[in-house]
């Protein structure tokens, strides 16, 4: 306030001196001191999601908006853009805005999410798929929130909260020292992205003596979800996935380069894109692998396909299959070897199958060896999660990690979804230990449960993990922004491509004529505040300047009266000479 | 509404202008033309002081706070060219003491107001956003006019031979400050800013 007060005295008195000083000081005061001023503030917004899967549109279909700003209070919503704080927001006050046709919805979040308290976490965790279900015309977006952001948000909370209860007088002096803020966006009206490509990468390490050997397929999707897309960094759902199958990777490579340990099975690694929307990287792949090619390993001996999936976190191992396994399968190897493990060498660990059929009616499938279930390839997911719909899988909260102090007490249950190094570490043993059990069909030549092979120099290196978990949690990666030429695309093929052989790319795009997904675009956008005065201000000013002038008009036609009266003061003095 | 309060801030600027030519007399005497010539030696005159500054007064490199005084004074003294780009056009019409100023005030104050003022008021009150200033740039080309009008008889009044002598010395004061308002506000403010921190340093330490 003080710098704007003496740049306007600065201005004055380059000028004109003392004129300025009688007139104009008081009412510059008057007019410049209750707030303090602001310019236009630009700031960044993300989008919520906007996408069509299967014909079935989903998010916000708008993306220009040039509305003035309100908080929820405010008795008036319609065509304004209502501004909302995470700590304030309610399903029901974002119901409440929708339904008198609010121009525009802004969600500020803090600029830390990990200090969030937990049960904020949860509510909003629960809300963004309901959010995203409703499909809305209002554009709605999120703002990170900085001071600038915070002092427009109380200055639109003071205003919209004294709207229909004060005097004519204080009505008129609100008008003109209140403060309104018009939110523009700059770009233009969203529009379908022709022509988006999802990328998926596979590897392999072959498997040494003769023709014909069974396959393990290793699949994790790389993408990740949310509310608005360039903001779901995706830690635990499915950063810790990617990491996982990297860090095997490695080991198994590691194994199969000495002839020793050189085992009879094909490795397969897949990493998926479009993971979220319906698993459509491994839905391809696995189509043009069965059907347009004549030879791939996918056709012949697949002993079973893991597909991994939120294993960065939580004191529980669940297998999810369509299918109980039956004795004698590699599947049913797998199940029994996990249980081994897990008894003997973890038993802090609480593992357990999950029976759920594969149902085509729902509009999305659950996990992703459902995928490879429907093409009869047998299949289990590994998840520290229960149940597909739990809010954390596709959710903005999913963060690398959260500050101590929103954890409640030790042994409570943990704070939002993030990822816990030391439970990713012994998770990746864990699978590492059971795999190689199977591969090496360790059980049947009588291999003690707790016989621990990945140890020393070939134990889970827990700072590969840390790194290749934070790099991807360092950018967003929903579906919607991971493009062929993505840096995340090339440098996970880099990886695979140092562990793995016959490292390929593999696009989906979607069917011109029936597409299974449309993204769209215009996802992050610069928004800008500025402030406005109500309209009665011009008005107001508008009387007060025909005042002013009407006065100058007066003054200067009856000059002479003005001159002698000036005269008159000033003659007695020199009357006395 | 903002084309309103583009509006609204011309007639605040304009309007008095428009007024003082009207009701002083001026119109009778068909003096467009001679503001307008005027409002042309304020143009040419104010050419020649950026030029001199341009080339005499290179950009001076040194600390960012201290106030360079001596620079600032020779800066201010060119303005002393104002003076005598008035007393030129006021040389060149024939009339009556006040008829001379107010044609010279006039146009020297109009052709300051359309060449300073016209452009921000039209690219910003314009806009979305609404700032104090406009306001304040409109009402200031007010305050400017009086103070052209006043520049303009305090320099008719140096050149008159028959002022008397007890006159002199307030009139040259008078010019004087017409000159070195600015870098005397500036003085003023940079001692005071000094005054300030010295005594608040010595407070508290």
């Amino acid at each position: 306030m003080f710098e704007e007060a003496s740049e306007v005295f600065d201005n004055m008195f380059k000028s004109s001196f003392p004129l300025t000083f009688i007139v104009f000081i008081p009412a510059v005061l008057i007019l410049v001191s209750p707030l303090p001023a602001e310019a236009a503030h630009e700031f960044t917004v993300y989008r919520m999601q906007q996408y069509d899967l299967q014909g079935q549109p989903y998010g916000t279909r708008n993306a220009i908006l040039n509305t003035e700003a309100r908080t929820v209070e405010a008795e008036v919503l319609s065509r304004r853009c209502v501004i909302m704080r995470l700590v304030d927001f309610s399903y029901e006050r974002y119901q409440k805005a929708l339904r008198q046709s609010a121009g525009a919805v802004v969600i500020i979040l803090p600029k830390n999410m990990s200090t969030m308290p937990q049960d904020i976490v949860q509510q909003f965790m629960e809300l963004e798929p309901e959010m995203l279900a409703t499909e809305t015309i209002v554009p709605v977006y999120f703002a990170l929130e900085d001071d600038e952001l915070l002092s427009i948000y109380t200055q639109t909370l003071t205003s919209s909260s004294s709207q229909g209860s004060s005097s004519a007088a204080e009505v008129l002096i609100h008008t003109a020292t209140a403060n309104g803020f018009q939110m523009v966006t700059s770009g233009a009206q969203s529009k379908a992205v022709s022509d988006w490509s999802i990328t998926s990468l596979e590897g392999r390490l072959a498997g040494t003596g003769g023709e014909d050997l069974p396959t393990i397929v290793l699949v994790a999707h790389y993408d990740s979800f949310g509310v608005a897309p360039w903001l779901s960094y995706g830690a635990d759902s499915n950063g810790s996935g990617v990491s996982m199958l990297l860090e095997l990777a490695r080991l198994f490579s590691r194994l199969y380069t000495y002839k020793r340990t050189h085992a009879g099975y094909n490795l397969l690694f897949f990493v998926s894109g479009g993971g979220k929307f319906n698993y459509q990287g491994t839905k391809r792949w696995l189509e043009d692998n069965l059907d347009h090619t004549d030879s791939s390993l996918l056709q012949d001996n697949v002993a079973f396909v893991l597909c991994l999936d939120t294993l960065g976190n939580g004191d529980s191992l669940h297998l999810h299959v369509s299918k109980p396994p039956k004795e004698g399968t590699p599947q049913y190897a797998l199940l029994k070897e996990l249980e081994t493990v897990v008894s003997s060498q973890y038993p802090e660990v609480k593992f357990s199958m999950v029976h759920k059929k594969i149902n085509l009616a729902d509009d999305t499938l659950a996990w992703e060896h459902e995928r490879f279930g429907i093409r009869r390839l047998p299949a289990f997911t590994l998840s520290h999660l229960n149940s597909h719909r739990e809010a954390q899988r596709s959710s903005i909260m999913d963060v690398r990690s959260v500050s101590p102090s929103s954890r409640h007490g030790a042994g409570e249950h943990p704070a939002g979804p993030h990822v816990d190094l030391r439970k990713l570490s012994r998770n990746t043993k864990l699978i590492a230990e059971a795999l190689a059990r199977v591969i090496y069909n360790l059980t049947e030549k009588g291999a003690p449960g707790d016989l621990q092979i990945f140890t020393e120099q070939m134990q889970v290196q827990e700072e590969q993990l840390s790194s290749v978990v934070d790099w991807l949690t360092a950018q967003p990666r929903a579906a919607q922004l991971v493009d062929k030429d993505s840096s995340v695309v090339s440098t996970l093929e880099y990886h695979l491509g140092r562990y793995l052989k016959d490292v390929r790319r593999h696009y989906v795009k979607a069917d011109k004529r029936d597409p299974e997904f449309v993204f769209y675009d215009q996802l992050k956008q610069t928004m800008n505040a500025y402030r406005v005065k109500p309209a009665i201000f011009d008005l107001l000013l508008a009387v007060c300047i025909a005042a002013y002038l009407g006065v100058i008009y007066l003054a200067i036609q009856h000059f002479g009266v003005l001159y002698s009266l000036v005269r008159r003061i000033t003659a007695p003095k020199t009357k006395q000479h | 509404m903002t084309l309103f309060h583009f509006g609204n801030c011309f007639a605040l600027a304009y309007f008095p202008y428009f007024i003082t030519y009207k009701c002083s007399g001026l119109s009778e005497y068909n003096a467009f033309w001679r503001c307008v010539q005027a409002g042309a030696t304020y143009l040419f005159v104010q050419l020649c002081k950026m030029l001199f500054l341009a080339t005499f007064f290179p950009t001076w490199e040194g600390g960012a706070g201290v106030y360079d005084f001596v620079g600032e004074f020779m800066k201010a003294t060119v303005d002393l060219a104002d003076l005598l780009g008035l007393h030129l056009v006021m040389s060149r019409n024939a009339g009556k003491g006040e008829y001379k100023i107010m044609v010279a005030a006039m146009g020297w104050a109009t052709a300051e107001l359309v060449m300073s003022r016209c452009i921000p008021l039209w690219v910003g009150a314009r806009g979305i956003e609404f700032d104090w200033k406009y306001i304040q740039m409109s009402f200031d080309s007010n305050i400017s006019l009086v103070h052209y009008i006043a520049m303009a008889a305090v320099v008719w009044m140096f050149t008159r031979y028959d002022l008397p002598k007890s006159f002199r010395l307030p009139v040259t004061v008078l010019l004087g400050l017409c000159v070195y308002k600015a870098f005397l506000m500036e003085c003023l403010d940079c001692t005071a800013k000094a005054i300030l921190t010295f005594y608040c340093f010595n407070t508290f330490m």
